[in-house]
């Protein structure tokens, strides 16, 4: 335990909790604030493919831009619609943003830097996310409005389908980690760029990554929103707070999503140099970044989170009965043919992933 | 230390609450349904504390089966709702009086 | 102390989760609190150290099973008020029937059958411990064949849901055929017409 001044005043049992409050703080924070430079490097990133100029009139570059964003949507005023349920109305956001944050207290940032070290991690994550559907369900039927229905509708078939493939895309993880703790599927990962899971998992990969974007219901597979068909799906009736803690929700479930991709299949906080470089080199001070530590893992995240920008400024929006085939015609047969392929190898012992 | 028996008459509680469902609800096929649910759920609370108590993992596994069968049972079981009020418009199960034999 | 607490906390979320499922008026509402039954129920099941099955139990009642449920609920178009015909009238015998078989059960497994006296509650197992990794070594096991009939009832579940909601629409059903939108020629869509090109009349000016 690690040691804080005026902790010790505090009876044994207050002073386990204090300490969970405070790492529950210590990373919500930081998250919360990576969900606001999200949106501001999103409207960068997107003007600059599409040759504007994004935000750059609040300070400099423009980086205060989430700042005066966040403080119109506190000052907006918060209607509740006529016929709407008010308690479940209040209740869809809160569902959402709180299913995107507890799958958090699982997720590794280093060795044995996580919140809750459990034997279940993935299945955690898995069931935690599946419960984010609810906060869209309910936000839909309680706007007692027909586009917000149509949008919920639309986002749950679809988030149920989606949640399947990556399930057994995680399946191929566990099988190849053989665990099924965030931290144990890291550590099986060591020894460098080649034993990485994504090599001998490309193609559960690449649908892991792709469901997860289907999954926060990101461009091209944002028909729940669907601005030009059904004005804006299940948020159509929230303004103000409620409806930028949707917001949240929606970019906190995509730092997660770029955070478990490469947590399991880029090797998490792992530098891809080991082995490579010889000691003295990362005994040197500008070596050390060479080494493993908590700036790879920011740096993969950060390439994941690029990815999901990219593809929403490149890629035209799914029909929505394509966005069915693709999840169960396409992805779960591969990811069938895979977890078989991948039980094969692991019989025959293929190495530097499976010996 | 929270006693085995406990547990028991939660489940028990939750088993009367789904059988009184049954009785309340006689009309709605949809209230039907999760009022079996609870009682599965009743069952499963069960099976899991004496797996607990008596050191067992049998039981969990056993609830590992039911909630399979159960997640069957739903799936086909909405199913035929569907179909049943697409034909009939209704999931009325007074009304539901077709059949002879 | 701190599991007793959380004990009787989940159980009293539970129990009045359960009552609002049978007696609320409206379906969506029942629905949305059997979800939180079932999510307390998880909570109950991580007391009993059992931690593989409140995971599952959440992420297949409550990810997926509801979810159906609420959708089913959603897209019918139920009349309410004939479905609560007769509410009044037979909520006397439910309540009279579940206080007695549940007079009757908690006889049967009461303290002086189950108490801690009789069952001592054991310890809870250490940090070391995976329930996961003890279920599947029974499962893939001593527990192998009914294993495997259990995954052949799933395929036959997907079988028949797909089937009985297929059935009856297949023959308006809407959709793409890709294979007719490849094989189409440039000849049965667009014609070529050859046309005198218009020559300018002589008389007018």
């Amino acid at each position: 335990m690690p040691e804080i001044p005026l902790l010790d005043l505090l009876p044994s049992g207050l002073q386990t909790l204090t300490l969970i409050l405070l790492k529950i703080i210590a990373i919500v924070t930081p998250l919360l604030l990576c969900v606001a430079y999200l949106t501001y490097a999103e409207r960068r990133v997107i003007g600059f493919m599409q040759v504007r100029m994004g935000p750059n009139r609040v300070g400099p570059i423009g980086l205060l831009q989430p700042i005066a964003d966040a403080v119109k949507l506190a000052f907006k005023e918060l209607i509740i619609p006529a016929g709407a349920n008010r308690f479940l109305f209040i209740l869809a956001p809160i569902i959402s943003l709180s299913a995107a944050l507890s799958a958090w207290a699982v997720v590794p940032f280093g060795p044995d830097r996580v919140l809750a070290d459990i034997n279940a991690g993935l299945l955690y994550i898995l069931a935690m996310t599946s419960m984010g559907i609810y906060g869209v369900i309910i936000a839909g039927w309680a706007s007692n409005s027909k586009y917000a229905l149509l949008g919920a509708m639309r986002s749950a078939a679809q988030m149920v389908s989606y949640e399947i493939a990556m399930g057994f895309a995680l399946v191929g993880v566990l099988m190849a980690a053989g665990s099924l703790n965030l931290g144990e599927i890291v550590n099986a990962q060591a020894g460098g760029f080649g034993h990485w899971f994504v090599w001998p998992l490309l193609p559960l990969f690449v649908v892991y990554f792709i469901s997860g974007v289907a999954e926060t219901n990101r461009a091209p597979f944002d028909v729940s929103e669907g601005e030009s068909e059904i004005v804006a799906g299940f948020h159509v009736e929230y303004s103000g707070m409620s409806f930028s803690v949707f917001f949240m929700a929606e970019y906190a479930n995509m730092i997660l999503i770029s955070v478990l991709s490469s947590t399991m299949f880029l090797g998490g906080w792992l530098s891809p140099f080991e082995g490579l470089v010889s000691a003295e080199t990362l005994a040197s001070p500008l070596g050390s970044l060479l080494d493993s530590g908590f700036h790879w893992f920011v740096f993969k995240v950060a390439l994941f989170l690029f990815f999901y920008l990219w593809f929403r400024a490149t890629f035209p929006r799914y029909r929505y009965d394509q966005i069915m085939r693709l999840g169960w015609k396409v992805f779960i047969p591969v990811t069938l043919v895979w977890i078989f392929v991948i039980g094969v190898a692991i019989a025959a012992g293929i190495g530097p992933w499976f010996d | 230390m929270i006693a085995l028996s406990d547990f028991l008459i939660l489940g028990a509680i939750m088993f009367c609450l789904g059988v009184a469902g049954i009785y309340i609800n006689r009309k709605n096929l949809i209230i039907l349904m999760m009022s079996l649910e609870l009682m599965l759920l009743a069952v499963n609370i069960n099976f899991v504390a004496f797996s607990h108590y008596l050191g067992d993992v049998a039981g969990q596994i056993f609830v590992f089966f039911i909630l399979t069968v159960a997640a069957a049972e739903a799936a086909i079981g909405l199913a035929i709702l569907v179909v049943l009020f697409r034909n009939r418009q209704t999931i009325n199960v007074g009304e539901l009086d077709s059949l002879k034999g | 102390m701190v599991e007793q607490l959380v004990f009787y906390a989940l159980s009293g979320i539970l129990v009045f989760a359960g009552s609002m499922v049978v007696t609320v008026r409206n379906p969506i509402h029942a629905a949305l609190f059997l979800v939180l039954s079932f999510f307390t129920t998880a909570g109950i099941w991580l007391l009993l150290d059992a931690e593989f099955l409140a995971m599952t139990l959440v992420l297949v009642y409550v990810g997926a099973v509801m979810v159906l449920f609420l959708f089913v609920i959603m897209m019918l178009d139920v009349n309410l008020v004939v479905l609560r015909e007769g509410f009044s009238r037979y909520l006397p015998v439910g309540i009279l029937i579940a206080v007695l078989l549940g007079l009757e059960l908690s006889m049967v497994v009461g303290a002086s059958q189950f108490g801690l006296d009789i069952v001592p509650a054991p310890a809870h197992h250490g940090a070391g411990y995976s329930n996961i990794e003890e279920l599947g070594s029974v499962l893939y096991t001593v527990y192998v064949y009914p294993f495997e009939i259990a995954s052949v009832l799933l395929l036959v579940a997907i079988v028949a849901a797909i089937a009985l909601s297929l059935g009856e629409h297949r023959k308006n059903r809407k959709g793409q055929r890709p294979e007719e939108q490849v094989a189409v020629n440039r000849k049965d869509r667009v014609r070529l017409v050859q046309m005198a090109a218009e020559r300018p009349d002589s008389d007018t000016p």
